[in-house]
């Protein structure tokens, strides 16, 4: 049984620091084999990339036209 | 992508060794309320003994304590380059500042020369160790408008330090030679406007965008402020070798810096995105208020130049860029620091349970840092108060204490937490 979507959409932008990671460690919780968090943001979180490297966690950062950020995290050995 | 800043949980310093610093800085800030409460003649001039180991309780023991162990936990996180021997810089750090000030202190109270000669020993030393470690730090770091502030402040740190260390041998051996004003004057310049305002302008680049949920500062004011005020400085410093009519030149430079940052700062969060009530916004927008005052105050000088001899005058910028300004700023940022640490480290430590720890909002009652606020901005307004009327010393210095007392009992009530919550300190 899959979810209806594979990503879990974590909306943090206009949160102040450090909630953003909070949610972020929230979910990375909850997240089930094959799962991404798609993570968007107002600043690029880079204190987060260490944490989820650490973790066993792989990114992906795009910058949108608004200036915001869109990151997709996933687990390392997780296919893309 | 960028570079990884080292806030990974292996990377990051253990938990014990910047919360000795913040949580010592309170105590020093009590001890000078307790000082204006005992000795309220502290406030006839800014050279009396009492007024002088009041000063250093507060640039010494507060500021320059709450900014080191801010400076260990942000040059990881900043800088991308942590300082080396972390174990070591705090304890002979922090050590040797803390009875360092307590010695120097002691000096002022009592004239012994003994007490000098400690104070020099230890503050030499314990400062010596942290500016190298901080030096090969920065030497390393990825650049940055905040990493800029930062070298300059701590430069000014330097010479600050190294002038402190001549006066106080020359008040060890009593010996006042000519020269001694104008180091005096260096001393305090380069140590509030180089020092202080400079890693405050350095760290706001960071936190005020950060935490505050603001636009960036205008790239060409972050540019260009820092290294303006510290050459301004430098010019300040020899303006016995210059003409006379640089010092008035330099003198407008330096207050059109301070309020050209003061102001884009307010703008900025006037400008926020999240109009949320925040104690620590608050912290700051006193701080950027006192250094409005500040220049004020000075603009009216300028054309009452009988009043720039007052002893009024001087105690009255004083109280207002360390009081008002200084203290606020790091008052505010205590707030976020403290709680954040122990939330960082709750989650690195609990990782398996991580639904259960509290946020960091939850790490102090947010009712009590209100209140805290709110006895410290009374002080304020006492402390301004009194460079007039005197009488009303003891009245600050208690209400300063008392603020001082609950900004102690809040940090440690977040310590408390962690451990409440399972959270270990080394």
């Amino acid at each position: 049984m899959t979810a209806p979507a594979n990503e879990i959409l974590v909306d943090a932008r206009g949160l102040e620091p450090p909630e953003p990671m909070e949610k972020v460690m929230q979910v990375l919780a909850l997240l089930r084999p094959g799962q991404a968090i798609r993570m968007l943001l107002h600043r690029e979180p880079f204190p987060l990339y260490a944490i989820l490297a650490e973790r066993g966690y792989r990114h992906e950062t795009r910058m949108e036209a608004d200036g915001s950020y869109v990151i997709l995290i996933r687990q390392s050995d997780a296919n893309p | 992508m960028g570079q990884p800043a080292g806030l990974s949980f292996e990377q990051a310093p253990a938990f014990s060794l910047p919360l000795r610093f913040f949580l010592t800085a309170p105590l020093f800030l009590l001890a000078a309320g307790g000082l204006l409460v005992w000795t309220p003649e502290a406030l006839a001039s800014r050279w009396t003994p009492q007024a002088l180991a009041l000063t250093h309780a507060l640039t010494l023991g507060f500021l320059a304590m709450s900014m080191l162990g801010a400076l260990m936990q942000m040059l990881p996180v900043v800088a991308g380059a942590s300082l080396p021997a972390l174990r070591l810089v705090s304890w002979f750090s922090h050590v040797p500042l803390a009875a360092g000030t307590v010695a120097l202190m002691t000096g002022f109270l009592t004239a012994r020369p003994a007490a000098f000669a400690i104070a020099i020993v230890l503050l030499g030393s314990g400062f010596a160790v942290f500016f190298a470690a901080a030096t090969l730090s920065l030497a390393r770091a990825v650049s940055s408008v905040t990493v800029g502030g930062m070298r300059l402040a701590l430069a000014s740190l330097g010479v600050t330090v190294l002038l402190g260390l001549a006066l106080a041998l020359l008040r060890a051996g009593g010996w006042t030679p000519p020269a001694v004003e104008a180091a005096m004057a260096a001393h305090v310049a380069f140590g509030l406007l180089g020092w202080v305002l400079l890693l405050v302008i350095g760290v706001a680049y960071q936190v005020v965008p950060m935490f505050q949920i603001t636009p960036p500062y205008p790239p060409r004011l972050s540019r260009w402020l820092a290294a303006a005020l510290f050459a301004l400085l430098l010019f300040h410093a020899s303006t016995p070798m210059l003409p006379g009519v640089v010092t008035p030149i330099v003198d407008a430079g330096l207050t059109s810096g301070i309020l050209l940052f003061a102001l884009a700062t307010l703008r900025l969060q006037w400008r926020r995105r999240r109009k949320l009530p925040d104690v620590t916004l608050d912290y700051w927008r006193l701080g950027m208020a006192s250094l409005i005052a500040c220049v004020f105050v000075w603009l009216v000088v300028q054309f009452r130049p009988a009043w720039a001899d007052s002893d009024a005058y001087p105690l009255l910028l004083g109280v207002l860029f360390i009081g008002g300004f200084a203290v606020s700023v790091v008052n505010g940022m205590l707030y976020k620091i403290v709680p954040f640490l122990a939330w960082f480290h709750l989650q690195a430590q609990l990782q398996a349970r991580a639904g259960s720890i509290p946020t960091m909002k939850d790490m102090i009652a947010e009712r009590l840092t209100r209140w805290q606020f709110r006895l410290h901005f009374v002080a304020c307004v006492l402390l301004i108060a009194a460079t007039r009327w005197p009488r009303l010393a003891v009245a600050a210095g208690g209400v300063l204490a008392l603020s001082a007392l609950l900004l102690w009992i809040n940090l440690l009530s977040s310590v408390r937490r962690f451990a409440r919550h399972g959270g270990h300190f080394t």
